[in-house]
């Protein structure tokens, strides 16, 4: 299985990752790790009836998710462009301390919520977040924020991120 | 009456609203919401508290400007199918025209027919080119 793009986007599959991504990336697989969607048969058929018939979607738990990245004998090990979805940073750094190897992370979609406060367009973020986000970069991992392909990034460096904090 | 929720990308249900009205004049159980800006989550809460709204006996339609998406996935996952409320995709000006027209004579199935119709209609080539 080989990865196009690991994104963190709380609208999920929507037109930015179906349309806007997806026409640039061609993935041959969405692959959307979320407990609660995993969970509800219904919200999952939901999010995969708007994927593009020639796009495979599998909506999989955090654990699941992680166990089928790291399989080389899952029945999805042939897909070639995997993209992989979560709806939280900490959904992500879940799969990256289940071992699932990332070098880098698309931030696509946080939205506001309550507690959380504008970091970048589209990056509404708490305190949690930002622990995540550190300890993803510790990690090594590349974390830039990037709504659509051609699209402003922005990189979450140490010094965003603690100019952030510094506002929290 | 029957209610219509508008939820689209941007400001197109807020655009398409106020120029019903301009044609019109001021009309009830209109209401335009954007994804502009909101979660899924937020917006499918939108979703369920116009569904609420509607009452123990709900007649509304949800018209959302693209087939997939997060106002498709919103307007689905709002507690449409339990209240039995048809989201209809691909709105447009005549759409919302016709269903502010038709609404009063119509029955909600017959209704939701008779605006898809009408908007299908609308898109064609009226002219221009040979």
């Amino acid at each position: 299985m080989n990865l196009v793009l690991a994104r963190i986007d709380d609208r999920f599959i929507h037109g930015q990752v179906t349309v806007g991504w997806g026409q640039r990336l061609r993935p041959d697989l969405i692959l959307l790790a979320n407990d609660e969607i995993a969970g509800d048969p219904w919200q999952a058929r939901i999010y995969a009836s708007t994927v593009p018939p020639d796009v495979s979607v599998q909506v999989l738990s955090l654990q699941e998710a992680a166990a089928t990245v790291l399989d080389p004998a899952s029945d999805f090990a042939h897909h070639e462009r995997v993209f992989l979805l979560t709806g939280s940073p900490s959904d992500m750094h879940a799969l990256v301390a289940m071992g699932v190897p990332l070098e880098r992370i698309n931030v696509g979609g946080m939205h506001f919520d309550s507690g959380k406060q504008e970091m970048l367009p589209s990056v509404y973020v708490d305190r949690d977040d930002l622990v995540v986000f550190r300890t993803l970069l510790r990690r090594g991992v590349r974390l830039a924020a990037q709504a659509v392909p051609g699209g402003r990034e922005t990189l979450l460096d140490d010094g965003l991120l603690a100019a952030m904090e510094a506002r929290l | 009456m029957i209610q219509a929720l508008v939820l689209t990308h941007g400001a197109i249900g807020a655009e398409l609203v106020r120029v019903v009205e301009l044609i019109l004049g001021p009309t009830e159980g209109l209401r335009a919401e954007t994804n502009q800006g909101r979660s899924a989550r937020e917006m499918t809460e939108i979703v369920s508290a116009w569904v609420s709204e509607l009452g123990p006996d709900p007649h509304g339609v949800v018209f959302i400007d693209d087939y997939g998406g997060s106002c498709a996935n919103a307007a689905r996952l709002g507690g449409t199918e339990a209240a039995n409320i048809p989201v209809v995709s691909g709105i447009n000006l005549t759409m919302l025209l016709a269903m502010v027209t038709w609404r009063d004579e119509l029955e909600p199935a017959e209704l939701v027919q008779r605006v898809v119709d009408q908007g299908r209609k609308a898109v064609t080539v009226v002219g221009g080119a040979r």
